[in-house]
């Protein structure tokens, strides 16, 4: 509309000022008539002679055209009609570079904006890359924290940072009203929210005194809970909500994108109210378990905040047991890189990938640009013959190269949001803010750019060349140097669609390990119920609560088996060191040898349930449970390690405590050995495994504990029926009943979108790649018609043929192959932490690659050659 | 014809400019008395004139209004403008310094050759 109205416009003041020229013209010339005639010459010839001198009239009207700024606009539109006409002539060369365009910047804008989020995101707080999380690094626990009987030393001593703050992290309460609600309650210091740069929507911080042991009680909560609560009311602030049965009042809501540094789900702060005097008392004298964040200085870095830091650790280290003290070491790190730790690889692959198919993308276009060009080489130099300048033909290509990416950009925007909620809808909830991701403008704006300037570059390489006059007598049109920059695209292009085969061959294979590989549990039909109670309803211990339960849902139909226990494989139960056993009537085994142990505390029926064999003795039976003794089960791994060549049954072992030092600890019959079961995570090695039998002791069941049912009917059957029965128990308990199955598959959710989103990309790069080949081949084919023709007049029979196009194509998929295999095998270390029982070189992986890729380009190369063997001889001699 | 001397690039915009400083003039007119000013050295072709002209106007160095010449004909006449005496001020000096610098080396050539 408006683009219209101004070429009106424009064209209007044009015309006036062309009719205001003619006649300036016309006077300037009547001057110099008349100048000739007072001469003494005759009109007629004194006309004739001032229109010589005059020189091109309308040469000059022209150049005072030109003289107008930004004269050249009105000849945009004119190049822009050219242009749509030409691609309405040309849709196949149009169609596939706007296809192209779509899948390049519709694949990369989509993963930019993810990655962007995970990688570059900025963290919710103010000036947040000045934040470090700090603490203990220790094998069983690879994310650091700290513990009251150090942080506060630290806090009250160090140099590098404006202050230091931390979370304890308890996670359950419930909000007991009328409704009761099952929430996340987090204890944090007084400062955390302004170290951390926390802007508060409404109200305060804690002040010191409620942070106090014993203080008020106080709460912020979050937006979501404000919202659903008060239905964001300003009049919440200073209301009292009941939490776990204690009146709390609230003095502020937080922000809208609130959130833990830690990421854990969130409803209400606390004051944590912690006794500081007494961390050198409670838990064995090392304080409670916390994580601790600090504001760096302005101008200091993390190295040299650790390096600050290191003398205050090694003097806190006084209160780790010395047997473990250098399994313990100092941990600084960026707030970001300890939220990011397992999300860095596997966003750096999808970057490297989809950087991959944007080179592809640009590639093919610029060889369908390329191919273009040499073809209207004809066309060019009839233009310019015509008087079109050097520069208009520039112009004229730019514009296509921009409508072009302008299309294509449009119709990638709309790839790209659909690819952003596919990615989101199966994208395991590990990826951490993936479900926030948008698209961003920059991002698009950015890959537009790129493709735009690949396009223009390739097109304009045509245009800039003279147009020679041998082009436009030539019957056939050819340039040496554009065929081979096309065939070198197209085999780079090939290589490409290798390096990113391979690497999705691998995530597959390494996908399919991981479902075929036994967990040494059964999933089927098993389901597992976890009710989170709440301490406040059950003063005296959740056993007898546990114990109803169990027989109620024993009397359910269709459950043959009701075990309880506090994990379940393939995550690993709580950790032990090796040298904390010690089978009685042997020396110990020196500390910080053997690594760790998995312990679960089971009931005898887990196995029944999860059909885990006991190879050896007689396991835990029912009437054990109501004994004082204590039993224990090995798994056949720690077994053998334990007792090599010997039968383990009846011997006892001590399971001593290091909570500080040594101390005598229980004594344990072991009654039988069980088969092994995976308990590392699905990726992870099986470890030597024991389990204690849970008996009626009251005090040895936590919130933690949960069922583990064998069921006949599906999981929505009886789901309806657990919750009715443990209701009719405690009405306010809340139940959550999740299905084994889907457990073990959400673990695998993470390696199935690996694998799903690289095999997408290897599938658009090697769609591109065999696009780019085909077009390229049948050009060649087509620019040989001709001498086709000849070939076969003097006797070539249309095999000769077929291998003389298909030899092309040939030349190109080895070239491109093998420049391929070389790149991939160079990066596929990079891959390595994300593969699972496959080596990042598998050679079949490769193999089977290269053959796949060489069976679909030369059927690519196929076609266009078939089409070519089969031109009649006369038809070709003919060609033009 | 007689003998004309290729102009020096840019030099056609100065000696517009210095032909109209004398007073409002069409096309014609400046074209004629550049002539004759120059005693038929300068021919100045309407082929770069009229361009010159247009390009002036847009540049607002120049006004161009259309009034009766001479012989009672409606002729489109240019004036300088303010800004437009501003710019010929700063090109006569820059003019001034070019011609006396290659004056100085054209002086100074024969001196050293002798």
């Amino acid at each position: 509309m408006i683009r219209e109205a101004l070429t009106h416009l424009s064209l209007l003041f044009l015309c006036r000022k062309s009719q205001e020229l003619d006649e300036e013209l016309r006077f300037h010339l009547e001057q110099a008539t008349e100048l000739r005639i007072a001469a003494g010459m005759p009109p007629e010839e004194a006309r004739r002679q001032a229109l010589i001198e005059f020189g091109g009239v309308e040469r000059v009207r022209e150049q005072c055209h030109q003289q107008l700024p930004g004269w050249w606009l009105g000849t945009v539109a004119q190049d822009v009609r050219y242009t749509l006409r030409g691609f309405r002539r040309n849709p196949v060369f149009t169609i596939a570079v706007i296809a192209t365009l779509a899948v390049g910047i519709g694949a990369t804008t989509a993963v930019f904006s993810v990655i962007d989020r995970i990688l570059f995101r900025p963290l919710p707080y103010t000036h947040g890359d000045r934040l470090v999380s700090l603490g203990l690094g220790q094998p069983l626990e690879r994310q650091e924290f700290t513990l009251g009987g150090f942080f506060f030393e630290w806090r009250d001593n160090q140099q590098p940072f404006q202050s230091m703050t931390y979370e304890m992290g308890y996670g359950d309460c419930n909000l007991t009203e009328n409704q009761p609600v099952h929430l996340h309650c987090i204890s944090v210091a007084q400062n955390f929210v302004p170290t951390m740069g926390i802007p508060l929507q409404l109200g305060r911080n804690f002040t010191a005194e409620e942070d106090l042991p014993n203080g008020p009680r106080v709460a912020m909560i979050t937006d979501g809970l404000w919202l659903r609560r008060f239905n964001r009311s300003t009049a919440a602030i200073s209301q009292q909500i009941n939490i776990d049965g204690h009146l709390t009042r609230i003095v502020g809501v937080l922000p809208r994108d609130f959130e833990m540094p830690r990421l854990q789900p969130t409803d209400i702060l606390q004051p944590a109210q912690v006794d500081i005097a007494a961390q050198h008392t409670v838990n064995s004298g090392i304080g409670y378990p916390m994580w601790a964040f600090a504001r760096l200085k302005p101008g200091i870095t993390v190295a040299q905040a650790k390096a600050a830091m290191q003398p205050l650790y090694l003097h806190t280290q006084q209160w780790i047991p010395p047997e473990l003290r250098k399994e313990f070491r100092l941990q600084v790190r960026s707030l970001r890189d300890r939220q990011m730790q397992d999300a860095y690889a596997a966003a750096w692959v999808l970057l490297g990938a989809v950087l991959v198919v944007l080179l592809i993308a640009c590639a093919n276009v610029a060889s369908l640009f390329s191919a273009r060009g040499a073809a209207r080489q004809r066309e060019l130099a009839v233009r310019s013959a015509l008087g079109a300048s050097r520069s208009r033909l520039v112009r004229q290509t730019l514009t296509e190269a921009f409508l072009l990416a302008l299309a294509g950009a449009a119709a990638g925007c709309v790839f790209a949001e659909i690819l952003l909620r596919v990615f989101i809808a199966i994208a395991p909830t590990g990826v951490p803010f993936l479900a926030s991701a948008r698209l961003d403008p920059r991002i698009v704006l950015f890959t537009v750019l790129v493709s735009l300037i690949c396009a223009a570059l390739f097109g304009i390489v045509p245009a800039l060349e003279k147009p020679r006059a041998i082009a436009l007598a030539a019957r056939q049109t050819r340039s040496g140097a554009d065929a081979r920059l096309r065939r070198l695209l197209v085999a780079a292009q090939i290589g490409l669609s290798v390096v990113l085969l391979s690497g999705a061959s691998l995530l597959v294979r390494s996908f399919w390990n991981l479902q075929q590989q036994s967990l040494g549990i059964a999933t089927r039909n098993v389901i597992t119920v976890h009710v989170p109670l709440n301490w406040e309803r059950y003063p005296s211990g959740f056993l007898d609560f546990y114990l109803r339960t169990e027989a109620a849902l024993r009397r359910l139909p269709g459950i043959t088996a009701v075990g309880m226990t506090d994990s379940v494989p393939p995550i690993g139960g709580q950790g032990m060191r090796y040298p904390e056993l010690r089978v009685v009537g042997r020396a110990p085994t020196p500390a910080g040898l053997g690594g760790t142990v998995s312990v679960r505390h089971v009931t005898p029926d887990y196995f029944r349930a999860l059909q885990i064999p006991i190879v050896n003795g007689p396991g835990f039976t029912d009437p054990e449970r109501n004994s004082t003794g204590h039993f224990m089960i090995l798994s056949r791994e720690l077994a053998a390690r334990m007792f090599p060549g010997e039968d383990p049954i009846g011997k006892r072992i001590e399971v001593a405590i290091f909570n500080p030092y040594r101390a005598p600890g229980l004594i344990y019959s072991v009654v039988g050995v069980a088969a092994n079961v995976k308990n590392a995570g699905l990726t992870g090695d099986d470890g030597p495994e024991l389990y204690e039998l849970a008996t009626n002791q009251p005090d040895t069941w936590s919130d933690r504990h949960f069922f583990v049912l064998d069921s006949s009917l599906p999981v929505s059957v009886v789901a309806q029926l657990i919750r009715s029965s443990i209701a009719q128990l405690d009405p306010t308990a809340p139940v959550e009943v999740s299905s084994m199955t889907q457990t073990v598959n959400q673990l695998a959710d993470r390696p199935r979108f690996e694998t799903a989103l690289l095999g997408f990309f290897a599938f658009c790069g090697l769609l591109m790649a065999v696009i780019g080949l085909y077009g390229v081949i049948s050009f060649v084919a087509t620019q040989r018609t001709q001498e086709i023709g000849i070939r076969m007049a003097l006797g070539a029979t249309r095999f000769d043929i077929l291998r003389l196009i298909a030899d092309e194509g040939a030349r190109l998929i080895l070239l491109g192959g093998l420049l391929g295999l070389g790149a991939a095998l160079a990066s596929a270390q990079l891959l390595k932490s994300l593969l699972f029982n496959v080596a990042p070189r598998d050679p079949l992986t490769y193999a089977a690659v290269t053959v796949l890729l060489a069976v679909v380009a030369l059927i690519a190369t196929l076609i266009p050659a078939r089409a070519a063997m089969q031109v009649e001889p006369v038809v070709a001699l003919r060609y033009e | 014809m007689t003998e004309s001397t290729d102009l020096l690039q840019g030099t056609l915009d100065l000696l517009v400019l210095q032909t109209l400083a004398a007073g409002p003039m069409h096309g014609w007119g400046v074209a004629l008395r550049i002539q004759q000013v120059s005693q038929d050295v300068l021919q100045i072709g309407q082929g770069s004139l009229y361009p010159a002209l247009h390009r002036l106007e847009y540049k607002g160095w120049i006004r161009a209004d259309w009034g009766n010449s001479d012989n009672n004909r409606r002729a489109k006449f240019y004036a300088l403008t303010a800004t437009g005496r501003k710019q010929l001020d700063a090109e006569l000096k820059g003019w001034e310094r070019l011609s006396a610098a290659i004056g100085l080396v054209l002086g100074q050539i024969p001196e050293a050759a002798s």
